[in-house]
């Protein structure tokens, strides 16, 4: 397919070994997938290296093509200026974050940054709604109504009422005024600041043992 | 923002030292490079902030080194500079570079002292670029290099162990990556798990594993048992007529299949010293198998266990998990799209949930509920009693009816009862959630499980009865044959029967679905149900393989098979609406199958070789009292030899022990 030529050197391949998750093969196959999106004259091994390829042309990969989150995936693991190609490297940094042997800590790392669609470092109410969005699809039938939304995420507009310190906070949740009002921040920000920030995140993610078996995606 | 002050501090510096990095040709190239990577500034400055610390730390050592620290850490910070520069970077990204400043620099001094397995392992677990990482693992290593060039030269011990360690890490690497080569199915795999989710995927895995396990089983078998076996078979008389395969009787009793062909005598040919014992050979590879099996459970049971309940659950309602938790590995565009579909009504049901959470029932409607609860159990309860007495009497009578019925095909009436109660009783069950109305899913679930595990042990446990009570101690001639018979029978009814329904069975129901009820629409793949019939088979192979050691290798074609079958009467079948725990569903049938199923088999066997008399004229305990006397007798004889005392201590400290057994008993 790539042509005997774009075999990988050897140091090459030890140094994605120890840089990555990927096995030998892993990174062999990935290679080869990766040549096949370039153009026919810049599959030689130097050239495939350098080459940076279009997100339209990444996202035309069977495994990525229906994945919601396949425009936020690239943009995370672009390392190009303008963020809108990936390099041979990047797409290795992505599937070794998506492989089986890659750990929890790093795996809920990047999956908070690609729920977090503004980049900014919290998930606040507009990530969350474009997050469920993107989740439930954009049919008629399966998005959520406003209202329906706003129970999902709504907390930000409670916790700004001044419940004044953290422990009162707490209080106020439970016995308080409207217990059952907003689902996601109340499960999961726990300094009560109206966003989910990158360790709270982490510590729901930790309670769900399903996470990283579900958050990979395989050549 | 004291972020921006800190920031245009640094570019200062740098400014100021400049003139030096451009006379330093692999800081200038480390300049360009760097400059590619202009993307995240937080990393690259967390990087280079990094370097002006550790400047500082060491800055009480040689002037040399600290001037050569200096140019490195000038050339990042340039590079950050210009980063810095670029107008998109500014803002908030900068505000927490400070924030990260501390980690890295906490980093780095952390790497150091590490060993050189661990850096790489560390440095691979940073959520950095390619790119960076590399960068990282440069630092770490010129500056280890240099400590280690001050302090002292590395020795020669140390060199050596170093580069044994990494060839083992290689051999390693080449190991695994061979046996991932080899490993069953993981395109098939790959498309299931694109097209149904990870909670069907369980299943598969569920498969695959026993499977293994029953690879494992035969091998040991063949090359312990079978193979020896074959070096002195006499010919076989009797006629093959092709009904063998389905009742396993007939010419099938004086094969390698069964117990009773094996010989009792110590194999030995010529005039060689070497001389092999057939009843230790037999004993021992059973028990090797089980104790493999025992280990294999315990230990994976106990990964599960430690992976999926040890973190408390302490939020019951999980939106938060529903919502992060999206399934990367579905691939196929129309199970996305309904994927999407079901996560949407979850969500919905569970805010609608949650506002009617309040409402509490009436005394009138908590009564009734109570009470359906009630006659559900009492009515699965009770069916399950009377489908074990029937069976019971069945197999009691079954004696009988085959001495009336010489037709080959009459031994088969058991298994084909036992089969269709294994049907039908299910399905029967599974219609009380109409009366029961859980209201949650999951609990609904665990107590058809539970309904379900116990009807299944219980038919097996009653056979189990029947067979050491009654056909062990009816006299009949070579009974263990019976046994492995009579299992081999139920196996392969199971087996017909699944197929049967995976291909034709779900076939109509789809079509029934579809065309002619179509409020029944499409349903959905029953996980629990199918994973109680691998284990009901699996506990069948584990109380067989001692009566027929050839067991292990049917229950392998039948797992194959089984395999494609479902593989291909998936297509009937729609993802499962429900967000389904599959890991923790995983930890629960491990569990099943250890729990009552495979110390149910321990027992079963345990009770077959301490206290039930083999036959007379078959097998290779012929003409002892019971199985466990040829070990007696092996320990008596090694008594006699001073050299393997330390067998017949082992011996006495582990089996002839109580102590041992009710250490073990504590320990599961």
């Amino acid at each position: 397919m790539g042509g005997s030529g774009s075999r990988l050197s050897k140091e090459l391949l030890a140094e994605y070994q120890d840089l990555t998750f990927l096995t030998k093969q892993e990174i062999l196959l990935a290679h080869r997938r990766f040549c096949e999106l370039l153009p026919q004259e810049q599959r030689s091994m130097e050239e495939s290296l350098r080459a940076q390829v279009s997100f339209e042309q990444i996202l035309s990969l069977p495994e990525l093509k229906a994945n919601p989150f396949k425009e936020r995936i690239c943009r995370v693991f672009s390392t190009a200026p303008t963020r809108d190609s990936l390099s041979f490297e990047d797409f290795l940094d992505l599937l070794s974050v998506f492989s089986d042997t890659a750990t929890p800590d790093i795996k809920s790392h990047y999956a908070f940054r690609i729920f977090d669609f503004d980049d900014d470092g919290t998930l606040n109410r507009e990530d969350l709604s474009r997050l469920v969005n993107c989740l439930t699809g954009e049919g008629e039938d399966t998005r959520l109504s406003a209202a329906e939304m706003k129970q999902l995420i709504d907390n930000v507009s409670v916790a700004g009422l001044g419940l004044a310190g953290p422990g009162s906070g707490r209080e106020g949740w439970t016995c308080g005024l409207k217990p059952s009002h907003s689902q996601i921040l109340e499960e999961s920000d726990i300094d009560r600041d109206g966003t989910i920030n990158l360790s709270e995140f982490q510590h729901v993610i930790s309670r769900s043992p399903d996470f990283a078996s579900s958050f990979k995606i395989v050549l | 923002m004291l972020s921006d002050d800190y920031s245009n501090e640094i570019i200062i510096e740098v400014e100021d030292i400049l003139p030096g990095v451009q006379s330093h040709p692999s800081s200038n190239q480390s300049v360009r490079e760097m400059a590619q990577v202009n993307s995240r500034v937080s990393m690259v400055s967390s990087l280079s902030d990094v370097e002006v610390v550790d400047y500082q730390t060491f800055s009480n050592r040689n002037e040399k080194r600290r001037s050569q620290l200096l140019q490195f850490s000038t050339s990042l910070n340039n590079s950050m500079s210009q980063t810095l520069c670029s107008p998109e970077c500014l803002g908030i990204d900068t505000s927490h570079s400070s924030h990260e400043t501390i980690q890295g620099q906490k980093l780095i001094a952390s790497l150091i002292p590490m060993a050189s397995r661990d850096r790489i392992k560390a440095i691979r677990n940073q959520p950095r670029s390619m790119e960076e990482k590399r960068k990282l693992r440069k630092i770490v290593d010129k500056e280890k290099s240099k400590q280690s060039h001050h302090i002292f030269e590395f020795n020669c011990c140390a060199q050596c162990l170093n580069s044994i360690s990494r060839a083992y890490q290689r051999s390693h690497n080449s190991l695994s990556e061979l046996l991932n080569s080899i490993s069953l199915w993981q395109k098939t795999l790959k498309v299931i798990g694109g097209k149904f989710g990870t909670s069907v995927l369980s299943y598969f895995n569920f498969l695959r594993w026993l499977l293994k396990f029953n690879i494992f089983s035969f091998i040991m078998n063949f090359s312990f048992i079978i193979i020896p076996q074959f070096t002195m078979a006499e010919k076989n008389t009797l006629q093959f007529t092709g009904w063998e395969f389905l009742t396993g009787g007939g010419y099938f009793r004086d094969t390698v299949m069964y117990y009773g062909f094996y010989t009792n005598s110590t194999i030995q040919h010529g005039n060689s010293r070497a001389s092999y014992n057939m009843q230790l050979a037999y004993i021992f590879t059973i028990s090797a198998c089980l104790i493999t099996c025992f280990f294999s459970l315990l230990f994976s049971m106990a990964k599960y266990f430690r992976n999926n309940f040890i973190n408390p659950h302490i939020y019951s309602r999980g939106i938060a998990k529903l919502i992060f938790c999206w399934d990367f590995t579905v691939t196929h565009e129309n199970a996305v799209k309904l994927k999407q579909k079901n996560l949407s009504t979850e969500i919905r049901e569970n805010l609608s949930e949650i506002r009617q959470e309040n409402v509490r029932f009436t005394v009138h409607q908590q009564l009734t509920r109570f009470f359906a609860h009630m006659a559900a159990w009492v009515v699965s309860t009770g069916g399950a009693i009377a489908c074990c007495a029937a069976v019971y009497y069945l197999a009691e009578y079954n004696s009988e009816f085959l001495r009336m019925h010489r037709d080959p095909g009459a031994v088969l009436l058991l298994p084909f009862v036992v089969s269709c109660i294994n049907l039908v009783v299910p399905r029967f069950y599974s219609l009380f959630r109409l009366v029961e109305r859980y209201e949650m899913p999951r609990r609904e679930v665990y107590v058809l499980l539970i309904r379900n595990i116990f009807l299944k042990i219980s038919i097996i446990g009653i056979l189990c009865y029947y067979w050491l009570n009654i056909v062990a101690l009816s006299g009949e001639e070579c009974w263990e044959t019976l046994i492995g018979q009579e299992i081999y029978q139920l196996l392969l009814m199971d087996f017909v029967f699944s197929l049967a329904d995976s291909l034709l069975g779900e076939f109509l129901r789809r079509i029934i679905g579809m065309r002619l009820i179509t409020s029944l629409g499409i349903q959905e793949f029953d996980i629990a149900r199918n994973v109680l019939e691998l284990i009901y088979a699996q506990t069948l192979v584990w109380i067989g393989i001692f009566f027929c050691p050839l067991l292990p290798f049917i229950q392998m074609i039948t797992l194959f098979t089984m395999f494609y079958a479902k593989n291909i009467s998936l297509m009937n079948f729609q993802p499962p609406s429900k967000a389904w725990r599959a890991s923790q569903m995983m930890t629960f049938f491990i569990f099943l199958l250890f729990f009552p199923s495979f110390t149910g088999v321990l027992c079963t066997l345990a009770i077959t070789i301490w206290r039930l008399k083999p036959s007379d004229d078959c097998g290779p305990f012929r003409g002892l009292p019971f199985f466990i006397h040829s070990i007696y007798s092996w320990i008596d004889t090694l008594r006699t030899r001073p050299s393997y005392l330390w067998v017949v201590w082992i011996y006495q400290n582990l089996i002839g022990s109580v102590h041992f057994f009710f250490i073990l008993t504590l320990i599961v």
